[in-house]
């Protein structure tokens, strides 16, 4: 086993030429599943039978608070990385996570405001899913709050690193919280050991969505990389043919 | 059309849910794509300043 790879992923020109060349491979296929998601979720699949057409709201909450675990997660262990092994890239990749997971977690609170509002009478309750998805809104808030606190990037990489990987705790309690108490949000459909309870012309266009989604994040990530990466490198002579380019 | 417009008297939910997310999905990328922008012209800036302008 060799480690050539991993060490190359730590070289700041290296990672910005790969980041640009990988960005489409991610950007499309990305947009293509969301628009089959958008036409299977909306058009092609049959209404529920207790929500009727209420439940298509699905094909955008789910998704977004996949994102909003996902890229968390992602942040964390990216900060992880840079925190132990002490490498920038790393902390670029965090860094580059928060806003993205910050602004889905909110797409995840505002569509499901909007659906428990016709189906349990309420845009909000203090519900132990809800009330954790919120917590991790605020984390990610104070993640970017404290980068931008802190005119040192080496400064700011370092303490929010240690913010983001203290509440990676919130995780596992937002993903369990439907289980672990009396929640009046529903139980997983698809994220369960045994089958998904969904026939497939419902489930199709989700897991086109989720994957959708997922590989949306994958080219944000990689466009917002290159920035954090540049913004890093005051003085690298590489810089000067990146940006002619 | 109308009625799939009015996705069975739940429209006032299904839409601005929709709405909400592909506008976060828009911003987010137009927020990366301003953000290398600036990363660029900044490190441009940074060059010019050092008198190894590209």
């Amino acid at each position: 086993m060799t480690w050539t790879w991993f060490h190359r992923l730590g070289s700041p020109p290296y990672v910005y030429g790969l980041a640009a060349r990988l960005t489409p491979w991610f950007a499309w296929p990305a947009a293509l599943l969301i628009a089959a998601g958008l036409v299977g979720g909306l058009v092609l699949a049959p209404p529920d039978y207790q929500q009727g057409d209420g439940y298509r709201i699905l094909y955008v909450h789910a998704p977004s608070a996949w994102m909003s675990l996902m890229v968390y997660t992602t942040m964390a262990l990216a900060a992880a990385v840079g925190l132990i092994w002490r490498i920038k890239v790393a902390h670029a990749v965090a860094a580059s996570c928060a806003p993205i997971g910050a602004s889905f977690t909110l797409a995840a609170l505002v569509t499901g405001a909007l659906w428990g509002q016709p189906m349990w009478g309420t845009f909000w309750q203090w519900d132990p899913r809800l009330t954790s998805e919120l917590i991790l809104f605020f984390l990610y808030l104070g993640y970017m709050g404290l980068r931008a606190g802190l005119e040192d990037t080496q400064r700011a990489d370092r303490a929010s690193a240690v913010l983001a990987v203290v509440g990676v705790v919130n995780v596992p309690i937002i993903h369990y919280s439907v289980t672990w108490w009396n929640s009046l949000h529903q139980a997983p459909s698809i994220m369960r050991l045994a089958k998904p309870t969904m026939p497939a012309v419902m489930l199709v266009p989700l897991l086109a969505m989720l994957l959708g989604f997922t590989l949306l994040f994958g080219a944000l990530l990689l466009v917002r990389l290159r920035g954090e990466v540049l913004a890093r490198e005051r003085t690298a002579s590489w810089i000067r043919e990146a940006v002619s380019a | 059309m109308r009625e799939f417009l009015d996705m069975g008297g739940y429209a006032a939910f299904v839409w601005p849910a929709y709405a909400v997310t592909f506008g976060v999905i828009v911003l987010n990328i137009v927020w990366a794509q301003r953000l290398l922008r600036r990363s660029r012209a900044e490190a441009q800036r940074r060059l010019a300043m050092r008198g190894e302008a590209p």
